[in-house]
């Protein structure tokens, strides 16, 4: 990591509160009880019931292994995907005089560059 | 059909996912390049993907793992536009440097 | 019967509605107001002549009107505190006398103010209007609470008044002095009215439950008091108290050491100087002793007080009036020293002869300033007495007017300061022949009595008599009616109200019942219990002693001597002024000239006072300015420093931000951690 700027002198701080946070985490845990133990069904096959639980098809006991539906979450997330393509690309994208300028150099929609090929 | 249970006590895998987290935690506060800084977000988000999974097996309920996917696919979407906002960082300061914008400030 | 004492109220309205409609529409109207102050003076002047009439056929009042304030334990007593009305005979006669005299003033303004030509007479009206009603008010007050309130707005109206010409450099100086000077007093008086509340819960002047009858039952025995200063003796109490009640006296009177503002009074214009500085206000505060002379009387100690500063007031404001060369100064030293006169006959026990003292120097003294207006304005307001000269021939009726008001002054028989100034030395000398004190106040005055008659003469001569000195004075403008009749009424009254208590003439020729003045405050025709002149006599320290030949034997004395004495200084100033061309034969008096013009230096003293005091108001100023607002400023200071420390933590690097979440999650944790019990 040379070209890790990071500087030894600020880094003491943050390694006391990271281990910190990590002691009361850790402290937490261990002590915690937790309840009945229920895993999934042996022959269970987990993929399947994961679609099932996409889709919420699991109420109509196609799979073995209890779940929630996701369907809206799963339509939210499709759309939140798109979104961030779209976000990604206009903020990647950066115009002067009507074309499409590059983080390098303006980029020719065949692929080729202005200036010449070689830079 | 009987259960399998995890020879792993749910404790471990806690551990693990707080360890991963923390780790992901001094990565944020320590790193000055913006491309690691979200790094160690990804650091973090997996995580509580962990924590997710090894309580989905624990109980035996698959809203654990299907939580987890949604974080993955969301944790994608957030890194895609938290590049963009770093190409236009970069753009406007020359570097990637996150201790440098500092207008917002007293 | 018709109640007239339900129109009591009426006699000090009248005059406040006359003040609304000067201040309000006097503008509009043709006078300023003037004819508004005539109607309701002349009315309250008639309901008070009524009044008079009813106490004479054998009523009083002692009425309270509206209680403004009861409570239960507010203090060592319940207090309840009220304005209320006490009709008795001294209050009628008061109420006469300040109505009739204001009345006058009202028809000499029209010719003062108005045919003069002055601007701003709506609120010279406004101020006249009320003035009178306040001093009604006053004077028919039932307890001292309300009297204080009054005492307040008379001496409120009176820098009104003074600072009339405010435009000037003068007036409004001597109205802030006036002010003043009389607020020091009244601070004192202010003391008093609480130390009597406190004392006996009451202010009441008259009837079981007033003060006066509380002091004297708990004095021999029969009764208590609400509550005393602790470790302090019921007797030195009163008088402690009634020393308090005095320093509004004494400022409102004009006594020394308080007397420096009434000089400077006279900056206001003439008439205001004869209602206010002649004969009402600085009335106000003989007026008070004698109300409370049922309390006064229960501490000898008080007494010689009063007749002390009385006497010495009296021989000192005369010696001061000796060297004046302004008509108005003369006759403000020559107020000064009467009222002296009036204080050494309260506090020599002579409780008749100050009332009767009183009433006749408000007629010749009010007579004097309004002849002395007469002449002002034939002088087109030249003060100056070097300048006037002759004037006898060309002002008839001033001359005359003026001539009876100065002998009435003087003390010459038969006019009226004749009867009341020698009662008052004979009850000095009577009483002080088994009390060696009060002969100090009676010598005092005696002395004083060639002095008056000096410079009041020294005055008469340099005004009207000898060649005119000055062209305005060959040339004077004339005066109308309205200054010569009031100043008619007024000369006719100086020459008989010495008649309505002829006690010489009484004791000596053995003629009962001419004693008018003294049978009417000894309650003969009516009056309320409790405040009649025998009562006073009684409670009071005072014996009466004589001389050879017994009674009357004193009495033809002490009228010899005060006579024999006015008469000599009548004389003196006769052969030195009655001359065509005087000379200041002031000069002749070397050094001491210069102090007595200068008036002992006292107005230095005081300004000299006020200025030790500014030093001490810097301090406490210091004190305010730093420590309190201090002490606020730092306040807001700390806020600020606060602030601006506290938001360098927005520093705009995000790993910055970063570490606060994480240390303030990891207390969060901590906190619910520890209190949840996850730890354990």
């Amino acid at each position: 990591m040379s070209n890790d700027d990071s500087r030894s002198r600020g880094r003491l701080v943050p390694a006391v509160a990271v281990g910190l946070l990590f002691a009361i985490m850790a402290l937490t845990v261990l002590s915690a009880d937790f309840g009945e133990v229920a895993a999934f069904p042996a022959d269970a096959s987990i993929v399947h019931n994961i679609g099932y639980a996409l889709f919420n098809l699991s109420e109509y006991e196609l799979g073995s292994v209890p779940s929630e539906g996701f369907l809206a979450a799963f339509l939210i997330a499709a759309v939140a995907l798109d979104v961030a393509v779209d976000g990604a690309i206009y903020l990647a994208k950066r115009e002067k005089d009507g074309s499409i300028v590059s983080a390098m150099s303006t980029v020719l929609t065949d692929g080729g560059r202005e200036g010449g090929e070689r830079q | 059909m009987t259960a399998v249970a995890s020879s792993i006590p749910p404790q471990w895998y806690l551990l693990l996912a707080a360890g991963v987290f923390c780790i992901g935690l001094f990565g944020v506060l320590t790193r000055r390049d913006a491309l690691y800084f979200l790094m160690s977000i990804e650091l973090m988000m997996n995580a509580a993907n962990i924590n997710f999974v090894a309580f989905a097996l624990y109980y035996g309920d698959l809203t654990g793992q299907v939580f987890a996917l949604f974080v993955i696919a969301l944790a994608a979407a957030e890194v895609a536009i938290g590049i963009g906002i770093i190409l236009v960082l970069y753009r406007n300061f020359g570097v990637t440097d996150v201790t440098v914008p500092t207008e917002m400030r007293w | 019967m018709i109640d007239v004492f339900s129109y009591v109220p009426a006699i000090v309205l009248l005059p406040f509605f006359s003040f609304l409609i000067a201040l309000g529409v006097g503008k509009y109207l043709p006078k300023g107001g003037a004819f508004g102050g005539i109607a309701a003076t002349a009315g309250s002047f008639l309901l008070s002549l009524w009044v008079l009439a009813t106490v004479a056929g054998g009523e009083a009042a002692n009425r309270t009107l509206y209680t403004w304030a009861s409570a239960g334990g507010i203090g060592p007593t319940d207090v309840e505190l009220s304005f209320g009305i006490l009709i008795d005979p001294l209050s009628a006669l008061m109420l006469v006398i300040v109505t009739l005299v204001a009345l006058l003033v009202h028809v000499f303004s029209l010719g003062y103010m108005n045919d003069e030509g002055e601007t701003g007479l709506p609120r010279y009206y406004a101020g006249l209007g009320l003035f009178t009603a306040s001093m009604l008010g006053f004077v028919v007050a039932d307890n001292l609470l309300m009297a204080f309130m009054f005492f307040e707005l008379v001496g409120l109206c009176s820098y009104l008044l003074i600072g009339f010409n405010f435009r000037e450099p003068g007036p409004p100086s001597a109205a802030k002095k006036a002010f003043l000077v009389t607020r020091f007093g009244d601070y004192f008086f202010l003391i008093g009215v609480v130390a009597v509340l406190a004392t006996f819960g009451t202010a009441q002047f008259a009837g079981e439950g007033s003060f006066p009858a509380l002091a004297d039952a708990a004095l021999n025995g029969s009764g208590s008091v609400a509550w005393t200063p602790g470790g302090v003796e019921l007797q030195t109490w009163l008088t402690v108290v009634g020393l308090l009640v005095l320093g509004g006296v004494v400022g409102k009177s004009a006594q020394f050491p308080l007397h420096t503002w009434l000089p400077d009074a006279m900056e206001g214009p003439t008439p205001v100087s004869a209602l206010i500085h002649a004969a009402t206000m600085v009335a106000a505060g003989v007026y008070l002793v004698a109300r409370m002379y049922g309390f006064y009387a229960l501490s000898p100690t008080a007494l010689a007080v009063i007749a002390f500063i009385g006497g010495f007031t009296a021989l000192f404001a005369a010696t001061m009036g000796l060297v004046k060369d302004e008509l108005k100064q003369v006759l403000a030293y020559s107020t000064i020293s009467q009222y002296g006169y009036m204080m050494l006959a309260l506090g020599a026990g002579g409780y008749v002869a100050a009332v009767f003292h009183l009433t006749t120097h408000a007629f010749f003294k009010a007579l004097l300033f309004l002849g002395a207006g007469a002449v002002i304005i034939a002088m087109h307001h030249n003060e100056d007495m070097w300048d006037m000269g002759g004037l006898k021939s060309k002002m008839p009726v001033t001359y005359y007017t003026f001539l009876a008001g100065s002998l009435a002054l003087a003390g010459i028989f038969p006019f009226a300061g004749f009867w009341s100034k020698d009662e008052i030395l004979y009850e000095a000398l009577v009483h002080g022949l088994n009390d060696p004190l009060l002969l100090g106040g009676y010598l005092m005055g005696l002395l004083a009595v060639p002095v008056t008659a000096f410079y009041t003469f020294r005055m008469v001569f340099l005004t009207f008599h000898g060649e005119p000195r000055s062209e305005t004075a060959r040339d004077p403008e004339p005066v109308r009616w309205n200054v010569k009749g009031p100043l008619t009424v007024l000369g006719t009254l100086a020459v008989v109200t010495g008649f309505i208590n002829m006690v010489p003439v009484q004791k000596v020729l053995g003629l009962e019942g001419i004693d008018i003045l003294h049978r009417w405050l000894d309650n003969e025709w009516g009056g309320i219990e409790g405040l009649s002149s025998h009562h006073y006599a009684d409670l009071g320290p005072y014996s009466s002693g004589s001389l050879v030949g017994g009674e009357v034997g004193t009495v033809l004395v002490g009228a010899a001597v005060s006579l024999g004495l006015a008469l000599a200084g009548l004389t003196v100033a006769w052969r030195l002024y009655n001359v065509p061309s005087p000379t200041e034969h002031t000069a002749k008096l070397g050094g001491i000239k210069d102090v007595l013009y200068n008036n002992y230096y006292l107005d230095e003293l005081q300004v000299w006072l006020a200025y030790r005091t500014e030093d001490i108001a810097g301090g406490a100023n210091t004190f305010d300015q730093g420590i309190i607002d201090g002490v606020v400023n730092s306040v807001s200071s700390v806020s600020l420093f606060g602030g601006s420390r506290v938001r360098r933590l927005q520093s705009g690097v995000v790993s910055q931000y970063a570490m606060l979440l994480t240390l303030g999650l990891i207390a969060l944790l901590l906190a619910l951690g520890v209190t949840g019990g996850w730890f354990l």
